[in-house]
């Protein structure tokens, strides 16, 4: 035997290990930079089932801040504290199809703390469910910071228009804030998507409007009406929507979509995922309000203007806005004591929503009331007036009309 | 009778050979059971190296029960010519099969390390050629032994490509993992210059040293992937079995040894002829 032929098969051995090593080397941080085996394996072996299956969702997690970060499908899908009945064995992992906020504040937490203080969360359940669904510890904490918008009855309107209603309808948006089994509350998917998890779909206007749109709530609508919507349609192409939030200025976002002002930490600002944060008024009601922190918040919805207009032109809008709401309030009010009047005086049943006098008097602060208070805070000439102010008018003459016909009915029938 | 059996078995490499497959073969039915349960036989395809492999392993018996009773080669011929061209058949689809699991779709290291392992399916390849050569190659000589040398250095280098591609989907969490990986690649240089010509009997004994570390590190191997499933992810042994650490993978080590040692004695037993001779 001649040393040489040891020599040489222990250099060929050396190679292969040296290629293997190199090879391993090669690989992504993302990739074998995780907390057990498991989580490695989950980079790659959970794609290469789910891309002969769902392609899309696979592909939308590759292009996600997620991949690049170096999150696996199993960091967002495995079980958190109190979804053990949702775990399920899938594939040698064990998981949850079911993903809540519970699987997201893992690493948001504190967006989850500012979520779930706003009228997103709780609130915006119980407009449909009442308090249904929320646990008394939940209620309680959601009640205490919006007094009256929690602990309420189920909505009447949705109740007479039936469960399918509810269900294919209102609970599509007021999903929102969803109270879960693991004591969460919301539903994060809704504005940033399930696998793409983007901030920039996030910011886009549409991604608002899936819910803010309609007469109801036809912000939308004054958005792409607004000078903002307008140079959004021209401009928005440029934007750098997926700027990360901590660090996002006006060279990112030179034209605001919703979550500019409504969210967003632009040149600085603190970001929030509590939008109330920035509202002075509760334009929703049919008499609108100064909302509790009303001070704070008009300044801190006023810094975010001031960083593309001036303050004269900034105090202008919230003067006239400010007047918008006051006679909308009066206009809403009249109609309000009118209906009110007609049912004290028995004229109208103790139920609602039965004549349709109660849908005249609902449309005119519940469509046309909003609008005309959206429209004068959001740029929306047209709502404000033609969509609002005109309509207020035009249903206060209705709800006149026939408020006389039936107390003359009434007295007749007596 | 005995003693007649005795001989019939004694230096009869070719005959190991054959039980060697055989046992391959059966093997392979409960090794494909469990790797195809991964993917609950979501493709039709996925059954026929099951069947196949099970099918095998009786028609070789048959085969090989033929002719050690009758003494007659040509049933154990034909059934081995037949099972030897279907596997070989079997392995190459199988490698198209494993390959179009994910990487057809994107020719990245990624997608070959999550694609389902491409080098397995080559076993069938190896086994079918073993089953051919042991027919088609005269018994005893220098050809069949190094024939022999050249499939178990063959398997060695798949088993370091299967051991590297296996490992690489956990990462190498454990710096274990790499102990295959390191093993075979020694495998591999000796084999290679075993069947380069070096077969002096020192070097032949190097290379059995070092296919009993093969075995060592297989058995090794069985024993950590069991503890590994043990302590699974699942609370279900068989889930753990089936989508963790292949307990029977390892395995391949030793079976690789003893071809490669079937080869060496085979070598050593021709050497010595011609010593005896000479």
């Amino acid at each position: 035997m001649s040393f040489r032929s040891v020599f040489i098969a222990i250099v060929i051995a050396f190679a292969l290990i040296i290629g293997a090593l190199l090879v391993q080397r090669s690989r992504p941080r993302g990739e074998v930079d995780q907390p057990n085996a498991e989580f490695v394996k989950a980079t790659g072996k959970c794609a290469e089932c789910h891309s002969r299956q769902q392609y899309s969702i696979v592909h939308e997690f590759e292009m996600s801040k997620h991949a690049t970060e170096g999150v696996t499908c199993l960091d967002c899908h495995q079980p958190q504290k109190g979804q053990e009945k949702d775990k399920i064995e899938h594939n040698g992992f064990q998981i949850t199809a079911h993903i809540t906020p519970a699987n997201c504040r893992v690493c948001h937490e504190q967006i989850y703390q500012e979520f779930v203080r706003s009228r997103h969360a709780a609130p915006s359940w119980a407009a449909v469910f009442g308090a249904e669904g929320l646990t008394a510890e939940q209620a309680e904490f959601a009640e205490n910071l919006h007094p009256g918008y929690v602990k309420r009855p189920a909505n009447a309107l949705a109740k007479l228009e039936g469960p399918s209603a509810i269900g294919s309808g209102c609970a599509s948006c007021h999903s929102v804030g969803k109270p879960h089994e693991d004591g969460t509350i919301g539903n994060c998917t809704a504005c940033h998507t399930r696998h793409t998890s983007s901030v920039a779909i996030a910011r886009m206007p549409r991604t608002c409007g899936q819910c803010h749109m309609g007469p109801d709530h036809s912000q939308i609508e004054i958005y792409e009406e607004s000078r903002h919507g307008i140079l959004f349609a021209a401009q928005g192409r440029l934007l750098n929507l997926s700027a990360a939030p901590k660090s996002l200025t006006t060279r990112d976002m030179f034209v605001p979509t919703c979550a500019t002002c409504h969210m967003s930490g632009l040149n600085g600002f603190k970001v929030t995922h509590n939008p109330g944060e920035r509202l002075s008024y509760f334009l929703a009601d049919p008499i609108t309000k100064k909302r509790p922190q009303y001070t704070e918040a008009q300044q801190n919805m006023k810094q975010i203007c001031n960083q593309c207009h001036t303050k004269p032109f900034i105090d202008r809008v919230y003067t006239q806005a400010e007047q918008v709401v006051t006679s909308t309030n009066e206009k809403v009010q009249k109609s309000l004591d009118l209906v009110a009047g007609l049912r004290k005086d028995g004229v109208l049943g103790t139920q609602p929503y039965q004549q349709p006098i109660d849908f005249v008097a609902f449309d005119l602060w519940h469509y046309d009331g909003r609008t005309s208070k959206h429209g004068a805070f959001m740029g929306g000439a047209d709502f404000v007036q033609w969509h609002g102010n005109y309509e207020l008018l035009k249903k206060q003459v209705e709800l006149n009309s026939m408020a006389e016909e039936l107390r003359a009915k009434h007295s007749h029938g007596k | 009778m005995e003693n007649e059996t005795r001989n019939q078995w004694a230096g009869a490499h070719d005959l190991w050979l054959e039980v060697f497959l055989i046992f391959n073969f059966a093997c392979l039915t409960g090794d494909i059971l469990l790797a195809h349960s991964e993917n609950s036989f979501r493709n039709r395809a996925e059954y026929i190296p099951l069947w196949f492999s099970g099918a095998a392993a009786v028609l070789l018996v048959i085969g090989l029960a033929s002719r050690l009773r009758s003494q007659s080669l040509a049933r154990w011929k034909w059934i081995g010519y037949g099972v030897g061209w279907i596997s070989i058949g079997v392995g190459i689809a199988g490698v198209g099969f494993h390959l179009e699991s994910g990487f057809f779709y994107e020719h990245t290291l990624k997608s070959l390390t999550y694609a389902a392992p491409f080098a397995a399916p080559l076993a069938y390849v190896g086994l079918g050629c073993l089953l051919l050569m042991n027919r088609l190659v005269p018994f005893p000589t220098r050809e069949w032994a190094r024939w022999v040398v050249l499939f178990t250095l063959g398997g060695f280098a798949g088993n370091f490509g299967l051991s590297l591609s296996d490992h690489a989907v956990n990462g190498f969490f454990r710096w274990t993992e790499w102990i295959p990986v390191f093993s075979c690649a020694l495998a591999v240089g000796f084999l290679l210059m075993l069947f380069a010509g070096e077969e002096s009997p020192t070097f032949s004994k190097l290379c059995a040293l070092v296919l009993v570390l093969q075995i060592v590190v297989g058995t090794t191997g069985f024993a950590l992937h069991a503890l590994a499933d043990l302590h699974g992810p699942s609370k279900n042994f068989e889930q753990n079995v089936i989508h963790g650490a292949p307990p029977f993978a390892p395995m391949l080590l030793p079976n690789l040894a003893i071809l490669g040692l079937l080869g060496l004695l085979a070598l050593d037993r021709v050497a010595k002829q011609a010593h005896a001779r000479t």
